[in-house]
């Protein structure tokens, strides 16, 4: 075979190969949900890296240009992602840092591994790898966290109250980056009745609005409410779920309310070391987006 | 200054299966943006290392590359620069005297000595440093094939 063709080869073959374990994965096991797990984004890119260093192995490559030639693979799976697997964008900033270490990681442990030419022992390694999967994708999965912020604002809490229930549209700028970029970020809130049991609704910066109804209504003290319909976000569309979402204001006796916001939500994508640190962080500034804004119009 | 914080601090995380190599694959992405010269000079050691008879390379279990001779280990290179290498602890006083090595980054009352990469003259040092742990593993083979 022509060298520089299986150099090409490294990076067709282990991205057509994955992409053909996670489909044939959603196809076969369906009661999943649509959960991602752990190994999707730990073990099949390590097992990219293995792959593609087999198909290198005959070429003296750099460190250097093992490095680049593994994170160029890792773009191409983020590339195939987009468009086979239906993937957002913002979604697939996240899950990068991932796939290019995994990838990397895969790419050196294979180096080694094919220097040994100990068969037996990459056989089992790649099938432990293997099996690892398996399990993990036949496993239950399921996490659910809560969020919760507070802040002080200059006013009593009957002043901030008509401002938790609704409000009118944000125009300060967007600080958070991942708004910057493009995420959708919270615009305005409106209701159909001061009253338990009412709909509400949260809209967001590309007009898509999640839908929600009070489910506790305590004057100047709690409003609680559950979310009944999400959008269909290529960028939350199966990955995360958000079920609650509530203000509690508490009087401090001196003019000031401290008002607290908690969301609840449930998270389909796994690890959960990885991926909630960025559900957090994503909720903390939803969170603080909507209740700066309640502080600005509560003190005018 | 991550490392040794790594090191200090989060040693605990090292027990977890990857981890080592994983943060080692993260320096490596780092040094080929900000330092990719230092890669030239790791390739430099590899090469030269696996020219000597009976050496072979494996990962070492807290990341890095690890040197070699008969399958048992020479030394190992983070991919921060840092090369370890394992002497006696006369040998390692010696070399921290003539100012070759300094004593190693973790274990301080042990053989192990360590050399900082940050030039070409630190290649060639590395590469001495290796020598004389791969002159020292010959010879006690030797010895114990005799006895």
């Amino acid at each position: 075979m022509n060298p520089s063709n299986k150099k090409i080869l490294g990076f067709i073959i282990p991205n057509l190969i994955i992409l053909s374990i996670i489909g044939n994965n959603k196809m076969l096991n369906p009661s999943s949900g649509g959960v991602l797990v752990f190994s999707e984004f730990v073990i099949l890119p390590m097992l990219m890296g293995i792959m593609s260093a087999w198909f290198w192995k005959d070429y003296k490559l750099t460190n250097k240009t093992l490095i680049w030639n593994s994170i160029l693979n890792g773009f191409i799976a983020i590339l195939l992602s987009y468009f086979f697997l239906g993937e957002g964008t913002i979604c697939l900033i996240i899950v990068s840092p991932l796939i290019f270490a995994f990838v990397v990681t895969g790419a050196f442990i294979g180096k080694v591994m094919f220097k040994r030419r100990d068969q037996k022992m990459n056989i089992s390694f790649v099938s432990l790898l293997l099996f690892i999967f398996i399990a993990d994708s036949v496993s239950d999965h399921h996490y659910e966290n809560m969020v919760s912020d507070e802040i002080v604002i200059k006013a009593t809490p009957d002043k901030i109250w008509k401002n938790v229930v609704a409000f009118e549209k944000i125009k300060q700028p967007n600080q958070y980056w991942l708004f910057k970029l493009g995420m959708p970020s919270p615009m305005q809130t409106t209701v159909t009745a001061n009253k338990l049991g009412a709909g509400r609704k949260c809209i967001f910066s590309n007009g898509y609005t999640f839908d929600e109804k009070i489910v506790a209504f305590e004057v100047n003290k709690n409003l609680t409410f559950d979310i009944v319909n999400q959008p269909q976000d290529p960028e939350i569309m199966g990955h995360i779920d958000i079920d609650k979402g509530q203000f509690i204001l508490k009087d401090n006796g001196d003019g000031t309310t401290t008002l607290i916001g908690n969301s609840w939500y449930k998270l389909h994508v796994f690890p959960i070391w990885y991926y909630d640190i960025w559900a957090e962080s994503i909720t903390r500034n939803v969170h603080l987006r909507v209740m700066d804004h309640i502080k600005l119009l509560s003190e005018k | 200054m991550i490392f040794r914080f790594v090191v200090n601090y989060l040693g605990f995380l090292k027990s977890i299966p990857f981890f080592g190599l994983i943060y080692d694959s993260l320096i490596k992405i780092w040094l080929c943006i900000s330092n990719p010269q230092m890669l030239s000079w790791f390739d430099e050691i590899e090469e030269e290392v696996l020219n000597w008879d009976g050496t072979s390379i494996s990962l070492h279990r807290f990341g890095g590359t690890q040197f070699n001779y008969q399958r048992k280990e020479l030394g190992h290179l983070h991919s921060n620069g840092i090369l370890d290498i394992r002497f006696s602890v006369q040998i390692k006083k010696a070399l921290i005297a003539d100012g070759i090595a300094r004593e190693h980054h973790m274990f301080a009352k042990s053989g192990w000595v360590s050399l900082y990469i940050k030039n070409q003259t630190d290649v060639e040092n590395a590469l001495s440093l290796l020598s004389l742990a791969y002159s020292r593993r010959q010879k006690l083979q030797i010895i114990s094939i005799d006895k």
